[in-house]
């Protein structure tokens, strides 16, 4: 399954401490164009702290990140989302109190190109932005299926649909790169095949990078064209599924060989 | 005997033999009620959009008064007055998030509640400096009359001040609401102030939100200011009237809008009724002072969350 593409996103000897605690000591992996790309790792592996650091919530203090040919050494979040970088969070990060059809919406933020004070009385421009802004959220509303919900309250609803909506959200910023941190966590059976569905969809029809970190094996194999195994803030290994699969070190790590 | 009578008849008996009287204490209470919200109000904007309780907001009233009335006794034309105050706590609000808030960000709330303590103090010593310490009268022709209005069960005195005052604060209390909830600004304000990490991926820059947000809040202070000022005159006393506002968010909820409206009149409604036909007969009056916040320590045991606040689910 693997399409190799040319590199979107280059990950180079990233270290990043808090205080004394490493939580990533010189990673280095690139992500393709239109791969999935699955961070895995033990529990506290810096699986979280590596998309932090893509997306900049997390400064490194050492390495770069080079996105679409452009190298930076850090980023805000809010130009990281400017650049074509959306994501989910681990534990759900929505809007609780609005709609689900206004989380959505709220993904396009960045595309409004009317100005402050347009937007703010609503003028002509405002308005028509408004319009077709709504078209392109109500696509992907559709190519998610939630159009039952789009007028719940998202707090009210179960946590399966708010990891949809929230994945909603991200793709409403019509993102380059997709970061999903655990979108299966804590999902059902019958939640995780949709939520799988979806991903491969999102691949595969509208041609997105994706970069998940997942927990459950099984899903990480069938989902994904190349993985990436952290353990202790250290790159272990980097492949396909069936490389990782076989490596000694990764069976280690699972299994809880005693580090010396 | 006689005491029980006292509380639980006769004020109602009143009420219903004199429904003018009642009627004249029940807008005097709204008037000064709706007043209250405009209050409120700044500490809602600010609390939603950074979680931050701005102990400064109840200053802010005082400071834009006193810029606004100095401006105007300088020869400055009202509306000009008005504008340039905009601009002088836009510029307040610009200083507070460069050296407070900014290098505040990701501290404890107890913290950035203090810093507001400390922008309260300097801003009434400042505006003292600058403006002077005297009660200073508010003429932008606010018109001050008494009118008298025939209805069917009596005559009804009412100041024409208040009810311009009423119909002003509410204008400006629709025109918010309008502002938050349709407008792509609206929403980006709300999205911050529901989920700040949310917030920042879908790529909403929280720092100029939080220039906006204290921005529009100094605009309300304003708009506060200058209706108390009309009333009570430009003073230092000002700033314990705008403390009222406390009840009022506990009421009604320190993270809702409409909360913030509907306590604002509540309080002002109740502490005129229970003044007039509770407090003057039973207890010698003077009971407006503290009025509120018996109410407001009775429902906290009872509903913590206020009328309208989001509720506290705790889920494990």
């Amino acid at each position: 399954m693997s399409r190799p593409g040319d590199i979107l996103l280059s990950v180079k000897d990233i270290s990043l401490r808090f205080g004394g605690v490493r939580a990533l000591t010189d990673v280095s992996f690139d992500i393709h164009e239109g791969e999935i790309f699955a961070i895995i790792g033990p529990n506290g592996a810096g699986k979280s702290s590596m998309l932090n650091c893509i997306n900049g919530f997390y400064h490194p203090q050492d390495g770069t990140i080079t996105f679409k040919g452009e190298e930076r050494r850090q980023m805000r979040p809010h130009e990281a989302a400017a650049q074509g970088i959306s994501r989910t969070f681990q534990n759900i990060a929505l809007f609780k109190g609005m709609t689900t059809l206004e989380n959505v919406m709220t993904g396009r933020m960045l595309k409004m190109r009317a100005s402050f004070v347009e937007q703010a009385f609503y003028m002509l421009r405002g308005r028509q932005e408004e319009i077709a802004h709504r078209e392109k959220v109500e696509e992907v509303i559709d190519f998610l299926e939630i159009q039952s919900i789009r007028k719940t309250p998202v707090g009210r609803l179960p946590y399966g649909l708010q990891k949809r909506v929230e994945l909603a959200r991200a793709l409403a910023a019509e993102p380059q790169l997709l970061l999903l941190d655990e979108p299966m966590a804590g999902m059902n059976v019958e939640e995780k095949e949709d939520m799988c569905r979806f991903v491969l969809s999102t691949n595969h029809e509208l041609g997105t990078t994706i970069a998940l970190i997942e927990h459950d094996m099984g899903v990480v194999m069938d989902l994904s064209d190349r993985v990436v195994v952290l353990d202790y803030g250290k790159k272990l290994a980097e492949g396909t599924p069936d490389e990782v699969r076989g490596n000694q070190d990764v069976i280690d790590a699972y299994l809880g060989v005693s580090h010396d | 005997m006689e005491t029980l009578y006292l509380i639980f008849i006769d004020p109602f008996v009143q009420m219903v033999v004199e429904p003018a009287f009642l009627v004249e204490v029940l807008i005097g209470g709204l008037t000064s009620g709706i007043m209250y919200s405009l209050v409120a109000l700044g500490f809602v904007l600010i609390f939603k959009a950074s979680g931050i309780f701005n102990f400064a907001q109840g200053i802010f009233v005082l400071f834009a008064a006193l810029n606004f009335v100095g401006l105007m006794d300088l020869g400055v034309h009202p509306i000009l007055a008005f504008v340039i105050t905009i601009g002088i706590m836009t510029a307040l609000a610009f200083v507070v998030d460069r050296l407070v808030l900014r290098p505040l960000v990701n501290q404890d709330p107890i913290i950035l509640f203090m810093a507001t303590i400390g922008i309260a103090f300097f801003l009434e010593g400042f505006g003292e400096t600058l403006w002077g310490g005297d009660v200073r009268p508010v003429r932008v022709g606010i018109p001050d009359a008494a009118l008298f209005w025939e209805l069917g069960f009596g005559e009804v005195l009412v100041q024409s001040a208040d009810l311009f005052a009423g119909v002003i604060a509410a204008f400006l209390v629709t025109v918010l609401a309008l502002f938050f909830h349709f407008t792509p600004v609206g929403r980006a304000l709300r999205a911050v102030a529901d989920d700040h990490q949310a917030a920042l991926s879908v790529g909403i820059p929280l720092n100029n939100i939080w220039v906006i947000v204290w921005a529009v809040a100094g605009f309300v202070a304003l708009a506060a200011g200058i209706m108390w000022g009309a009333k009570l005159g430009v003073q230092f006393a000002l700033s314990t009237i705008a403390l009222k506002a406390l009840p009022v968010l506990i009421l009604g909820g320190f993270t809702s809008i409409p909360g913030a409206i509907i306590g604002g009149l509540i309080v002002g409604a109740g502490e005129k009724l229970f003044e007039n036909y509770w407090g003057v007969p039973l207890l010698g009056g003077a009971t407006e002072d503290w009025f509120a916040y018996i109410v407001a320590m009775i429902f906290l045991f009872f509903r913590p969350q206020g009328l309208f606040g989001e509720k506290i689910i705790e889920r494990v």
